[in-house]
This record gives C-alpha cells, structure tokens and sequence, in this order.
C-alpha cells in the first residue's frame, strides 16, 4: 500500500480514447512528487522539437504527497506542459479544490496525451474515466461551464477545471480555472488544453489517502497549523489578503506600472491603503480560500453592475497603471479575464506596451482598429482584451504572443519612433513571457526574471526578496526607530541566509545569487509537497520545511528530513534546467529586456538608486549557475551534477544530444553545490549526500511489490467513450 | 454542562480542513467523503454560502429514538450521541430521520459513522482558523451569541443614525 501518494499516474490517449494507468512508484521512488515528477514526465515524454500546441504536446497536472492530507494549504495543483508562449518549460501552479479531488479519486497525475477530434470533457469518477461530449459547452466562460458540468453529472460535489474562450482560440496566454480565482495562469497552459480539444477536466474522488501513522501526521499537521496561525503577518494575511503586497510594493516603488513600463504611475499614495480598506468594506462579501488552508487569503467582491468575483492580489498588483488605483473600474478587467480564461497578468502587458508604443508615437489607434487605448480607461482596454480573446481583427495577431505582435506592428509602423529598433525592444518580456508588474531594475529582482524556470521571477523567487523587504522600513506611520529595527531585521536575515554581508543592501550584487537560490529551493520544496509556498517562512508565513518532512515523515512512515526536501528541491531544479537545454534554453537567454540596464529606477525608495548593469547581471549568472553546479559557458547542467541527484538518464540524453559541458574543475563545481545546500535558514551540512541510495531517494517505499497491484482503469471497471 | 461544538456561518470560508482533520483522526486515511463534518456550500447569485454540517448532538434526538436497533446512546461523559458498532445494523434509518443529514453509514465499516466530538478533543476545531467551529459550554456560547447580535444591532444603528 502506498502511503501519502495515492499511488497511480493516470494517461489519458484523447486521439483513441483509450485510458491507462502507471503506479507513481515507478517516479515517486526517484522524485518527491508533484512538480517533480511532472518534470520528469514531460523531460520522458515530450521530445526537444514538439509543437507546444499539436497532439504530441502533454499536459501533466500533478499533486504531491501532502496535497489532499491535514497538512495546511494542502490544494495546490502544477500544471506542466512545452509552453506555447516561450516555446520552453511551461508551468503553472494552482490552488482551488480540485488538486485533492484528484488524489481521492485514486491518482497522483493526470497525463494528457493526443489531441480529441470532437471537443469533450474528461469525467473522472474514482476508477471509472470518460471522454464526454462537451460541444454545448463552446463558448461558455469558465464559471458557466463549471456549472453545466455539475449539472449535467447532477452532482455538485464535482471539482471541475475549465477553459474560457481564450483557451478555445488558443490564445497564447489562456490559463486553467477552478472556481472563480484559482487559476493556471501562467505560461499558456489553457491553449495546451484547448489544443486538444478538451474543454474542462472533471473529477468526484471518494476514495483515502492512506497513511502509515495517523496520530503522528495528525500532530505533525497540527504543529505547521500552530506556527502558521502565530505569524507575525497572519492577521494580516487572513483579514487584509493578499493585497498587502501591493501596499508594500507600491511603497517601495518597485511596481511599475504592471511590467515595467514607466507609465504615468505617480508615487506611493498612503491613501491607497485607505482605498482598499473601504473597497473591501463597501463591496468585500466574505474572506475565501483554498483547500485545507488556514489563511483565506482572497475575497469576493460584489460589485453592482460588474458583478462577483473573487481574487486574491489580481486586482492590486497586475492590472494596468492607474486602474490598480481605481478598483471600482479595475475589477471589471480582472473579471473580464477570468471568466475569458485569460492571464490577466499577460493581457496587462501587452496592453502597457502598446501604450507605451502609443506614447511614443509608434502607434496609434489605427494599428489598433480603431480602438482608443487609454491610460486609466478601462473601456478601451476591455474592448481591446476582447479582440484578444476572440481572436477578433488586431485581437488575432495580439493572440499569438508578444512577438508575433512585434513582427506584425514593425511592419506597419515607420522605424523613426521607435528608434530604428523593433517595437519587440519595448515589450516587457523573458523568452517571449510578458514580466510582471516588478521592476527588473532592483537587481535581485534582475536575476530572478532571468535565471527563473518558465521565464518569470515568480516561481524562483515569489517576488519577495530582502533588498526589497528593506522596504519594510517605509511603513507610513513608523517611527524612526521602527524603521531602523526593521531594516536592521531584513539584513540580518538577508546575512544569515547568503552569508554575505551586504547582502542587503541594494546597491551592491553580492549574495544576490544565493538569495535567489534560497528562495527558488523553498518554493520547489512546496511545488513538490503539494502546499502552497506562500505558508513558507521567507514567503510570508511562519511554516518551514522542517514541518513539512516532520509531516511526509509521519505520512510514509519513515524519517525524511528537511535536508532531504532541499536535496530533492536542487534535483528539481536541475532536471527542469536540463529539460530546458535540451529544448535550447542556454546562457543568453538568462537576460532581462536590454532597454532595461542601467537604468535607474524612477520612483520610491529605490529611486536614482537602483539599477543593474548588464555587467552586474553577467556577475550574479556566473554566481547563480556556480550555486547550482552548472556550466558557466553555456548554462547547462554538468553531467556529473545530473549524476549527483540521480539523473543520469538525463546525463546521459544530452552526451546524446552533444550538449553535455564538461566540467574541468571538478572541486569548484562541488564547492558551489556545497555551498548552495549548506548556507539558508535551517540547513545543516549536506556533505556526502549526494546520490543516496543510488537512484532512490529517501522517501522511497520500502517494498518494491507493496503498490504493484495492478489498478484497472480502461479495463472492467472503467468506461471510456 | 456539556460541551458542544457551535458553528459561525458568517465565519466559515469553506475551506475543508474539518473534514480532512476529521477522517485522519477517525479513520486514519485522509478522505472527505468519510468525514463526520461536511462543508456544504450553496451558490445563490453573488452570494456563496459555506455551512459546516455535523452532528448537533441534540437533546432528543430522533435517530437514538429511531434506530431500531437501539445502537444510539448517549455518552455521558462527553454528551456525545454514540453508536454501539457492534449492535449497529446499517440500516440508514438514524441517516432518514436526522433534519440535518448529519450521520451516515460508512461505506468501508457498513455501520453508522457520526460526530462522537473526538471523546471530548473534536479535531475539526482544532483546524478551523477562522474559528467558524468552536467547542465551548453550552450556556456561554449561547451568551456569546447574544452579545454578537447586540453589535451588530449597535452597528446597523450607527449606519442608520449617520445617514
């Protein structure tokens, strides 16, 4: 009997209809699960020259071992897939209910191969699964066809994952829904769905996740609820959401205008914290959340003549420029995008950037068809997302992405405005990936976006960061000796967990790298679990790692510690860099938009301060991949770092491929990984660890033939239509 | 006086951790659909409501009186409505008769499984962070309900004088 993992992969083939399932023991033993094995899956399953959008793309949505169990903030789903956006890894996290509704229904993965020739839905009932007709569900948006499948199956208890119309056009930024706001936002996962004709994923589970020692999990779980609800920041968090981050980003001045783009922004308004404040009395409904989570940490909304919604930080932190300042017009963006099951935070790029364009006197309302974009009009900026969405028009080319959007623009536009350069100079992106409303200028932050897996800050680094949490000092209404206590707190840690110095400081680059890696470990750590990251110590809340293996530990029944996770969080990021080399991720695309260096940052405390140089990022890289035991020349992982955690079919594939760098100081390249996992806030020494037990890891089930009994699925008790 | 476990509507963000801290503690397998307490949420327009159902452990209740196999008795100790397994026929009869739906036979024991409030240390309040459930005296919590709804009658009086 498998513990904690529900113990089978489920494929389903929608070209011929055909279900199969594989024990997760056959990943499980090797990776800790979750984001993990969703990596490993895509690495064995999607060839280097896929399309993103044709049948031999997969879509793999993965849970972890403490998803669906006691532990707090156990609902998070990772969707992996080759993105359509960046042509590399594409990858979203998401929370909602449906993540555990999987796991009770007997699977730890959902695999998605093929391409449906009639649109459906897949109906997943504990071990029965079915391909549904889903042509009377086109069209409808991400709530409505959540409820007609619930009424359909005439069972409300059904968790239902869905595509808007966005992800039915195929619109390079489509994301995944559940419920109103939970969403796979990122990185174009809805148009990987909606590319094989699958237009929701249903699933109704009954059935335990089995435990060795219940009382202990019980206790375990209990321990990590304690130290969540005792955090400092969590009231806060529970009653405010997470909307206070855009208080402090905008204090510090670090927002820019939802990607960068200095657009007419004005600086930090204490009033605004006022503004949400009243925004939440006057409209707030209730405090809502995820699975199995502790913190609440979205509200909904009734506003009338827009409507509900629930959100989370959408509203504060993505929507464009002055609309975040304006809630009443902003939310009727957010709501717009999640129902049309599009990333608003992608949509809110590409509209900054044609404003920018605008301004400058590149464009003008004709390349827009006729629509009058305006900073701060929320109309127009609907209107011109709706062509987006439907592919209307403009709207058509806009749908392919930041670069078809250049070519198209750059050859109807005269070359004087602009430069002389393409107008794709302008765009705020990574890898074709629209950035998010953080400034690349604060240097950290410079070296997230870069080096981050899917080409965004957010899923190496969360955004938070120690030269940004220096910030914290500008609380409005702090004393002086407040801010002092603060900023003093904020380089301590900073010290502590890169063994710098300055690290805090923002002026300089050293332990930047470090930092970054600390918190790109961490959220791998949660990504894995199956919890949500942002119940993390250094991610807001007080739960370390230390609880979450005290957890799996009392789950699997056997000890797994937290230097175990960090062992499988460094295995993680490796194999998903390895995966992106082998796709033709390499050094020179580590990089933020080349408009962006040396400039300074133009507002908050940041201001005139703050900046990276090409010279300093070119530094922090060199650092970074040293940190991670990869080749400084071309960024790929050496083989004998793929050895050290257990990847050497990975070696091996890129000997293959030609790609494989050499390593010719072998006591450097260990002094790097040495020091990435013994520096952080809870590691002890990790000497002599590398590659236990040969290829399997720590948490690996005792006994080979415990999980090998066979589950049918697509055999007697499965139907499959 | 006994304890009880109350439940805050207004409160509860329907977030499940009751019923998943609920089925670990009692059968030691994770799994809401085995859950005493089940989060119900109804959608009506704008408005979700979450509503946790559990047993409500009531003074005369109909299932103790019902079953025929007189299976239900009351713990002393505890105040808890209990079920005697080995008497417990399965026959759903408490299931029928309960206003609440709040038992129901267990698919895997084939008897009847309902809120026994953990023999006195009910785990779902220990998960709830919202303090939506919360096990307390009888008479204070009634106390503490009534001093809620003064507030709130203070409050409405505020908007009401200010307008």
């Amino acid at each position: 009997m498998p513990f904690l993992n529900a113990g089978r992969i489920l494929h389903v083939d929608l070209t011929t209809g055909e279900t199969r399932t594989q024990a997760t023991k056959e990943y499980a033993d090797r990776y800790l699960g979750g984001r993990a094995i969703n990596a490993a899956l895509v690495y064995d399953l999607v060839g280097p020259d896929t399309d993103a959008l044709g049948p031999e793309n997969i879509l793999s949505l993965g849970v972890g071992p403490l998803g669906g169990t006691s532990y707090p903030g156990c609902s998070r789903l990772d969707v992996m897939a080759k993105s359509p956006v960046t042509n590399l890894l594409g990858d979203s996290n998401m929370g909602g209910y449906w993540a555990a509704e999987l796991k009770y229904a007997g699977y730890d993965h959902l695999v998605l191969h093929g391409r449906s020739e009639k649109p459906v839905y897949v109906w997943i009932h504990n071990d029965k699964v079915e391909l549904r007709d889903a042509a009377r569900l086109l069209g409808k948006n991400t709530v409505d066809t959540q409820q007609a499948i619930l009424d359909e199956l005439d069972n409300p208890n059904v968790k239902v994952i869905s595509i808007g119309p966005a992800g039915e056009n195929l619109v390079t930024w489509a994301d995944l829904h559940q419920g109103t706001c939970h969403a796979a936002a990122r990185t174009g996962m809805g148009a990987v769905l909606g590319s094989k004709n699958v237009k929701a994923l249903a699933v109704r589970g009954t059935q335990g996740i089995k435990v060795a020692d219940p009382d202990a999990l019980m206790t375990a779980c209990l321990e990590a609820h304690t130290a969540i609800r005792g955090s400092e920041m969590f009231g806060e968090y529970s009653t405010v959401g997470t909307s206070w981050c855009e208080a402090s980003y905008g204090r510090s001045g670090i927002e820019c205008g939802g990607d960068g783009h200095e657009g007419p922004i004005p600086d930090w308004d204490p009033h605004r914290d006022q503004a949400f404040d009243q925004f939440w009395t006057e409209y707030g409904i209730k405090r809502t959340g995820c699975m199995g989570c502790p913190v609440h940490c979205m509200e909904t909304y009734f506003v009338p003549g827009v409507g509900s919604a629930s959100m989370s930080c959408e509203l504060y932190t993505q929507t464009t420029g002055e609309l975040r300042q304006d809630l009443l017009r902003g939310i009727k963006l957010v709501k717009l995008c999640q129902e049309m099951g599009i990333d608003e935070t992608s949509v809110s790029n590409l509209l900054q950037w044609l404003l920018v364009l605008k301004d400058m006197g590149v464009i003008d309302d004709s390349h827009l068809d006729g629509v009058p974009l305006a900073w701060g009009d929320v109309d127009s900026q609907v209107e011109l997302t709706k062509k987006v969405i439907f592919r209307e028009g403009v709207g058509d080319v806009f749908a392919d992405g930041l670069l078809a959007a250049a070519q198209h623009l750059d050859a109807r536009t005269a070359p004087g405005p602009r430069g002389g350069a393409s107008t794709y100079v302008y765009a705020m992106q990574v890898n074709n990936n629209p950035m998010y409303g953080i400034n690349p200028r604060v240097k950290s932050m410079a070296l997230a976006y870069a080096v981050g897996r899917r080409s965004d800050c957010i899923s190496d680094l969360n955004m938070q960061d120690f030269d940004i949490m220096s910030v914290s000092a500008e609380y409005p209404g702090w004393t002086d000796e407040q801010r002092h206590e603060a900023a003093e707190f904020d380089a301590e840690t900073a010290r502590y967990v890169s063994g710098e110095p300055r690290a805090a400081d923002f002026d300089v680059i050293d332990g930047k790298a470090m930092i970054v890696h600390d918190m790109g470990r961490t959220v791998g750590m949660a990504d894995m679990a199956g919890t949500c990251k942002q119940h993390l110590k250094w991610l807001y809340l007080d739960s370390t790692p230390a609880h979450m293996s005290a957890a799996i530990s009392a789950g699997v029944g056997k000890t797994v510690t937290a230097d175990d996770l960090m062992w499988a969080s460094l295995q993680l990021r490796t194999l998903e860099r390895a995966l992106e080399c082998r796709w033709g991720r390499r050094r020179e695309h580590d990089t933020i938009p080349e408009k962006e260096f040396d400039k300074l940052v133009s507002q908050g405390v940041f201001k005139g301060r703050s900046y990276t140089s090409r010279e300093d990022l070119e530094a922090m890289k060199d650092e970074y991949y040293w940190l991670r035991g990869w080749d400084k020349a071309t960024g790929i992982p050496y083989g004998e770092t793929l050895r050290d955690f257990g990847l050497d079919h990975v070696a091996d594939d890129l000997a293959r491929l030609g790609i494989l760098p050499a390593c010719a100081d072998e006591q450097q390249r260990r002094a790097g990984i040495a020091k990435a996992s013994t520096l952080g806030y809870v590691w002890p020494e990790l000497v002599g660890r590398d590659n236990p037990g040969g290829n399997k890891a720590p948490w690996a089930a005792d006994e080979p033939e415990a999980d090998a009994q066979p589950v049918a699925v697509g055999g007697a008790d499965a139907e499959t239509s | 006086m006994y304890r009880v476990v109350t439940v805050d509507i207004e409160k509860c963000t329907g977030c499940r951790s009751c019923e998943i801290a609920c089925s670990l503690h009692n059968f030691g397998e994770c799994n809401p659909a085995r859950a005493r307490i089940h989060v119900v949420k109804t959608q009506k327009e704008a408005v979700t409501t979450t509503i946790p159902i559990l047993c409500r452990q009531c003074a005369d209740p109909l299932c103790m009186k019902m079953c025929p196999a007189e299976a239900l008795s009351r713990n002393e100790e505890t105040g808890a409505v209990v079920v005697a397994k080995e008497k417990c026929l399965g026959c759903h009869t408490c299931v029928y008769v309960c206003p609440f739906g709040a038992p129901a036979v267990d698919p895997v024991t084939g008897v009847c499984e309902k809120c026994t409030l953990c023999d006195g240390d009910p785990h779902c309040v220990k998960v709830c962070s919202k303090e939506a459930l919360t096990f307390g005296d009888e008479v204070e919590e009634s106390m503490h309900r009534k001093r809620a709804g003064l507030e709130k009658y203070l409050e409405h009086l505020a908007t009401v004088t200010e307008t």
